[in-house]
């Protein structure tokens, strides 16, 4: 066009010259209409975006098992085969499972059922006696335990054997007419359905010094995560289990329920409680109720009702985050300005010293500093120690210069002392131990070492004991059947003011053997022990809840004798290897794979409290 | 009640007529205004044409784009699902069951489903008859379709399908579609169902912005349109006004010329054609002005000689005894009444060339209609009589005052009279006056040969003769209707004829009561009572006004 334009000037040079508008257009348009295309960007500046929070256990994923309806043709022993299976699925209230039962059964394990717990599913139930109508099928097989509606575990691990009672309806269809133990049973599930199904969650209540948190854990049945919320604070309100009743107090009125569910909107919730609780401190209530929703991740945020009206606890906004009541933490009050505490160890020299960039900073010398595990007392006015061969319980005062120690107790012939223990106001703790016996030394400040009146592991050769630092749990290494077992008991106060200090459970049955443990945090231990299959002696970390174990660094550690930890600090471990004592710490506390290292010379590593 | 009940009702009732006439209004002047302008024409079927084929186009993108999205969901998914096939066959393989070993392939499996998570899972066995598999989270299994399983059952081993469905959950949550794809690795089937939220979220997006972009796009077309139809309708416009003001007579108008496009070239015709138009019309005014003087002047100059014969005439009609031959004296009697009729006939033709020029004048008195009546049927009387007719009177009671010219209604009356005289056979004429607040009329009607139809227009053309055979015995100048008319038009009145052949004919005059007013209607019908039927009034009514 343009060219004819060119050759034919005149009349033509016009139309010619739209013509070249038109092609300038079309270019343009091409060119836009490929920027257009072209529009994902290949290059620019880099986008950071904040860390995820890490969602903690409870609203982990979890896996639901998908029961099947009772099927016509099914005998008896199939219809107990599938109900057992069945039961282990919370959808719609056991809807299915409510599928194999006759019409006029009341079975109904609830929100909270008791359940057995089982080694492995029950796979052939045999049935005893069948007639045309009726048939009798009875169940073998290994129980592990119980857990009871409020959702505290006991162990006891024995054989089962259980009678279900069949029933052919008019349909000629195969129902069950009678549950065995009737409802107090309830569910009998494995293990493995336990694992699935449940969920282990903190509820927290008060210490007896009305300060600090005492976290207890229950099995809490995963539902969905809807009503997660609701179940957990209804826990809350139920109160403590049998483990720690007597041992913590509620802040919760008598009579205090939901007026109805905790509702949860954008990372908000709502806990509106009935007018009972009045009654109580709202400050209280709150610091247990922030506590215990703060393990559910999508709660953020939450305010507290009593009757329909908003209550603000003192020093708070109305709505507050769940990460408020620091000061309630069962780890105690982290002190604050420091960054973590100061670790004690003994120098190689005999003396007591800090641990301040990988050496150990002479602070008691003398006699004083050659004491073996030594405690600080978490107000740092004295110290307690063993004496080298264990058969000596010293204290002495005061933290520094060369004080003289003072002999509390003797061991008994035969026995020796574990590494002693403080509470936080002030009492000194430690067991004496040998085999097949253990007793229990309390000595409150200022006044002679009692042994406690009731002491759950009196039969039993402790080699550990370690007091929690909310003051109400104790860790122990027992030697259960010869074998060194993490076990986990509680104080409590009889109503005539003795120490009861017992109901010791199991942790953990993963470790086969333990040294030394320390109370990590509230939730978890640090423990030196030997895995199944393990030859060394290792650290790891366990869970107070009974998950998984973690080993903790990688590397030789010689042969690990003492283990510190405390919140937010980094883990020492003393050990010996070719005969020399060295304090080990992992090059970056705060990754659990980073490898161990023995910068220093010395022993019995220790954090105050 | 019920009286409440309508109270209430009455203003909503109200309310609803006041907007359906609103409505209707607004659609009438809607479709006037699309009868009337090309413009919103134009623009209303652009609007119409561009939203289709927007709303098409939309269609197909959002097709396009939601293929797309799903395709790269549908391929990610296969992946994401032959890799957890994988594992499973790696750790389950097809080894004997072992309830750890599928617990914890379930474990690692469930690791990266859930909210926060890319699927849910759904894994199942199909060997064991008392559980139907595992679901992540609250996942239904019911929201793996039983299609999607019947498919796999029946597939070969390793297949892999997937099909779209809803995913539904065991707690409040509504359930949501989802994509859903599955396979099978020996005995285990597993599925893994993704939310299509995000995707949904983006198509919704997509089609909003893609909505919004389609009606600024019509409504720019629309706009577009206008814009051109504007630009071509204006000269349009402009022309056609030109046209109308052309057709009134105003020649002198012209368009614009602007620039040199088609339009310009319209201007450019439409001028070339007024001016055309206007210098014939200019010619066509000069040569009858021409003729108009021509024969004023003609009619003056023939009354000198004229009046010169008559003198001579009447001398020689008076002696007309005296001459010895008799057929002289008959040709001076002759000579006489021809001249009679010269005269008359020469009166009339100056009376139209000075109704022709304009010069005609209204001289005005307040007259009663009757007595003018009176007064003409008192002339006509010896003439109706020799005829052998009677001039019936039908007067009202009260005076009929107008303000007319006198002569030149005696005039109108004389003709009508004469001429209904002449044509009424004898019958009986009837004479009618009527007034009313505006007007005064009178009707002639004879019962003569009538007219023909088509004759009541033709009756006031000058020179026009119901017979053209028929004898001048009256000696009519065939102008005597012709300037009755002009005569009742100078008043502001109308003169009209109805005729039917045998039946007669009726001659009205209307006049207003006031000189130069607007005549509305007339106090007298113009078909008589009894007489004719609907088609010849209209006809006549028609040709009339």
């Amino acid at each position: 066009m343009t060219t004819r334009g060119h050759a034919r000037p005149g009349r033509m040079s016009g139309r010619a010259g739209l013509g070249r508008v038109i092609g300038r257009l079309a270019v343009a348009a091409l060119v836009l209409g490929g920027a257009g295309c072209a529009s994902l960007p290949s290059g620019g500046q880099v986008i950071t975006g904040k860390p995820a929070e890490r969602a903690e256990r409870v609203d982990d994923p979890y896996v639901r098992l998908i029961p099947v309806k009772p099927r016509p043709e099914w005998g008896p022993a199939q219809i107990v085969s599938g109900f057992l299976a069945a039961s282990a699925s919370f959808d719609d209230n056991h809807k299915v499972a409510r599928m194999y039962l006759g019409g006029q059964s009341s079975w109904n394990p609830g929100l909270r059922p008791s359940v057995t717990v089982l080694t492995s599913r029950i796979t052939e139930p045999q049935v005893v006696r069948v007639s045309a109508n009726q048939a009798t099928v009875k169940v073998l097989g290994e129980e592990l335990g119980t857990i009871s509606t409020d959702g505290q575990y006991t162990a006891s691990p024995k054989g089962l054997e259980a009678t279900f009672l069949l029933a052919k309806t008019p349909q000629g269809v195969w129902r069950i007419t009678s549950v065995p133990g009737d409802d107090k049973t309830g569910l009998l599930l494995s293990k493995d359905d336990v694992e699935r199904a449940m969920r282990t969650v903190n509820l927290f209540f008060f210490a007896p010094n009305q300060q600090t948190l005492v976290p207890n854990g229950i099995f809490l049945p995963v539902v969905n995560r809807q009503t997660l919320p609701t179940q957990l604070v209804q826990a809350l309100l139920d109160g403590p289990t049998s483990w720690l009743n007597g041992a913590v107090h509620t802040a919760f009125p008598a009579g205090t329920r939901l007026r109805h569910g905790v509702q949860v909107d954008k990372e908000v919730a709502t806990v509106d409680l009935t007018k009972q609780a009045r009654a109580g401190s709202v400050e209280q209530m709150s610091a247990q109720l922030s506590w215990t929703m703060r393990q559910l991740s999508e709660i953020k945020r939450w305010r507290l009702r009593i009757d329909g009206e908003t209550v603000t606890p003192e020093g708070m906004e109305s709505t507050h985050p769940v990460h408020a009541w620091e000061p309630n933490s069962p780890d105690g009050q982290v002190p604050q300005g420091e960054s973590h505490q100061n670790a004690y160890v003994v120098g190689p020299s005999g003396f007591l010293g800090t641990l301040q960039s990988d050496r150990a900073q002479p602070v008691v010398t003398g006699a004083a500093g050659r004491l073996s595990r030594p405690a600080i007392a978490p107000d740092y006015r004295e110290f307690a120690g063993l004496s080298s061969a264990g058969d000596q319980v010293l204290v002495a005062a005061p933290l520094t210069g060369a004080p003289a120690p003072r002999v509390l107790l003797n061991a008994q012939a035969g026995s020796r002392f574990t590494a002693p223990t403080w509470s936080r106001d002030g009492t000194l703790w430690v067991v004496e131990s040998k085999k097949d016996e253990s007793w229990l030394w309390v000595r409150p400040r200022g006044k002679p070492p009692v042994r406690a009146a009731h002491w759950g592991l009196g039969g039993r050769e402790v080699s550990a004991f370690r007091l929690a630092r909310d003051g109400v749990r104790a860790a122990v290494i027992a030697h259960i059947d010869g074998r060194p077992q993490v076990q986990l008991g509680r104080i409590a106060h009889a109503p005539d003011g003795s120490l009861d200090v017992g109901s010791f459970l199991p942790v953990s049955s993963e470790l086969q053997d333990a040294v030394d443990l320390a109370w990590r945090d509230y939730n978890t231990f640090a423990v030196l022990g030997r895995a199944k299959r393990d030859s060394q002696t290792l650290p790891f970390l366990m869970p107070i809840s009974g998950s998984a174990i973690t080993s903790l660094g990688v590397g030789s550690l010689g042969e690990p004798r003492t283990i510190a930890a405390a919140p937010g600090a980094p883990i020492l471990i003393g050990t010996r290897s070719s005969g020399k004592d060295q304090v080990c710490r992992q090059r970056a506390p705060s990754n659990s794979y980073s490898p161990w290292i023995c910068p220093t010379p010395a022993k019995d590593p220790n954090y105050p409290g | 009640m019920k009286a409440d009940m309508k109270r209430a009702m009455r203003p909503a009732r109200r309310g609803l007529r006041a907007l359906r006439r609103v409505l209707r209004t607004a659609a009438r002047t809607g479709y006037t205004r699309w009868r009337r302008s090309i413009q919103v024409r134009i623009v209303t079927s652009t609007l119409f044409i561009s939203a289709i084929v927007v709303a098409i186009l939309g269609a197909f993108l959002m097709q396009q784009v939601s293929s797309a999205l799903m395709d790269g969901k549908v391929k990610a998914a296969r992946l994401q699902l032959d890799d957890g096939l994988a594992q499973v066959q790696r750790d389950l393989g097809n080894s004997p069951e072992d309830g750890s070993k599928l617990n914890s392939t379930i474990e690692r499996l469930k690791s990266r489903s859930g909210p926060s998570g890319l699927y849910e899972v759904y894994i199942r066995d199909t060997t064991d008859q008392y559980f139907d598999g595992y679901t992540t989270n609250e996942l239904r299994q019911e929201s793996v379709p039983r299609r999607l399983r019947e498919e796999l059952r029946n597939a070969p081993a390793g297949a892999r399908a997937y099909t779209y469905g809803k995913l539904s959950y065991v707690d409040d949550r509504p359930s949501e579609s989802g994509l859903i794809v599955g396979g099978t690795t020996g005995r285990f089937e597993l599925y893994y169902l993704f939310r299509l939220e995000e995707e949904q979220r983006t198509l919704t997006n997509v089609g909003r912005s893609m909505a919004g972009v389609g009606i600024v796009l019509v409504l720019l077309l629309a706009a577009i349109a206008s814009l051109v139809t504007r630009q071509v309708v204006i000269p349009v416009r402009l022309a056609a006004q030109g046209a109308q003001r052309l057709a009134a007579g105003r020649l002198e108008e012209r368009m614009r010329v602007r620039g040199e496009d088609d339009l310009a070239r319209l201007a450019r015709s439409f001028n070339d054609m007024a001016a055309n138009l206007q210098e014939k019309i200019g010619e066509l005014e000069d040569l009858s002005q021409v003729q108009r003087q021509f024969v004023s002047d003609v009619s003056h100059e023939l009354r000198t000689p004229l009046t010169t014969i008559r003198i001579a005439a009447d001398m020689l009609y008076e002696y007309r005894d005296t001459f010895d031959d008799p057929a002289v004296g008959r040709s001076a009697e002759l000579l006489q009444s021809q001249l009679e009729r010269f005269e008359s006939l020469l009166a009339d033709l100056l009376e139209i060339s000075r109704h022709d020029a304009g010069a005609a004048t209204l001289d005005v008195e307040s007259l009663d209609m009757r007595d003018l009546v009176l007064r003409v049927v008192g002339d006509i009387q010896g003439l109706s009589e020799r005829k052998g007719s009677k001039v019936v009177l039908q007067l009202p009671g009260e005076p009929c005052m107008a303000e007319v010219d006198r002569r030149r209604v005696e005039r109108i009356l004389r003709n009508l009279l004469v001429n209904a005289v002449e044509h009424g056979e004898g019958e009986d004429i009837i004479v009618s006056v009527a007034a009313d607040r505006d007007a005064v009329a009178v009707a002639v009607r004879d019962h003569g040969v009538g007219l023909k139809p088509g004759e009541g227009q033709m009756v006031f053309d000058r020179f026009w003769r119901a017979d053209p055979a028929r004898a001048r015995t009256t000696g009519g100048t065939g102008l005597g209707l012709s300037i009755s008319r002009e005569d009742a038009q100078l008043h502001g009145g109308w003169l009209q004829a109805w005729g039917e052949p045998g039946a007669g004919s009726q001659f009205r005059l209307s006049l207003p009561r006031t000189a130069g007013a607007e005549l509305r209607g007339s106090p007298l019908p113009l078909v008589p009572p009894g007489a004719g039927d609907a088609r010849p009034l209209y006809a006549e009514l028609e040709a009339g006004e």
